[in-house]
């Protein structure tokens, strides 16, 4: 009976299922994307904190060439000529200190002299 | 459910060693092999997807799952048709495909708990211990049943199976 069996086994190993239609590519996907996203947010913050370096280093860039601005135009101009309003303006609301030593600095070329030995002030006295 | 998951090429492999047999038995429960390879690929898919925690024993759940899978196809109303030799799940080495055919139909005939230990034993190369383990009832009960499969399988295949002297017993 058990020979019959193992016969029989063996007839039925004869007969093979038919090979199903392969799987999709289902998987790479699944294993791929957490690779890609963490690419990708990696390239998102390394552009991201470039961009603020470079926005911030402008900006200081800027600051130092108002300032600098702001110091020539004062020091250019000649004591008759007002003071020109926007890069104080400008200076104003970067730097109030440094606005407070440009006027001061200005103000001993702008304002008469009251110091020196002919100073407008002396003069109009003896007068 | 062990809580492990296998990788995508264990699932892969899983899938190459078992997918046929799995096809042949999901095809008891559908009237047509399309359907029977459509509720295999859910089952792979799902696990692919990683949609399930992999079980302790991998090849007993995808049975059960395809079993499932095969089922609710059924339920929803599928219609029965006649086997095409051209969809058959099974194909003979001979190039028998009546044989194959025949196997096919009686295969489907037979009470699902004869087929599945009978496609799990033949198609999947489990011993009758590791069956046994995979639908959860006694090895002796098992073994009853596999050999009541093999005799009802004999004798509808009978008129195909070749004699001690290689000539089929009906005579072709």
């Amino acid at each position: 009976m058990e020979n019959n069996d193992k016969k029989f086994e063996e007839y039925l190993g004869e007969f093979e299922p038919r090979k199903p239609r392969a799987l999709p590519e289902l998987i790479v996907h699944r294993k791929v994307w957490p690779r890609r996203l963490a690419a990708a947010a990696a390239i998102a913050i390394s552009l991201g904190a470039s961009l603020s370096f470079v926005r911030r280093k402008n900006e200081s860039k800027s600051g130092e060439i108002a300032a600098r601005n702001s110091k020539s135009v004062l020091e250019a101009k000649s004591p008759a000529r007002p003071l020109a309003l926007l890069p104080l303006t400008q200076l104003a609301l970067q730097d109030p200190e440094q606005l407070d030593a440009q006027l001061t600095a200005a103000s001993l070329r702008v304002l008469p002299d009251f110091r020196g030995s002919d100073s407008t002030l002396r003069v109009l006295a003896k007068e | 459910m062990g809580g492990n998951k296998l990788s995508a090429e264990d699932v892969r492999r899983l899938y190459d060693q078992h997918g046929p047999a799995l096809v042949a038995y999901a095809r008891g429960f559908v009237t047509d092999a399309a359907a029977a390879e459509d509720a295999v690929h859910q089952v792979f898919l799902r696990l692919l997807s990683a949609e399930i925690a992999m079980p302790d024993a991998p090849v007993a759940y995808v049975y059960r799952a395809v079993r499932n899978g095969a089922l609710n196809a059924r339920r929803s109303g599928l219609r029965l048709v006649e086997l095409d030799p051209q969809s058959s799940v099974f194909q003979h080495r001979g190039g028998n495909q009546e044989a194959a055919l025949a196997l096919e139909k009686t295969l489907a005939e037979l009470p699902e708990e004869q087929r599945e230990v009978v496609v799990m034993r033949v198609w999947s190369g489990l011993t009758l211990a590791e069956i046994a383990a995979a639908v959860g009832a006694p090895l002796n009960t098992v073994a009853s049943r596999y050999r009541y499969a093999l005799e009802k399988l004999r004798g509808k295949l009978q008129p195909w199976e070749r004699n001690e002297n290689g000539v089929m017993k009906n005579g072709k």
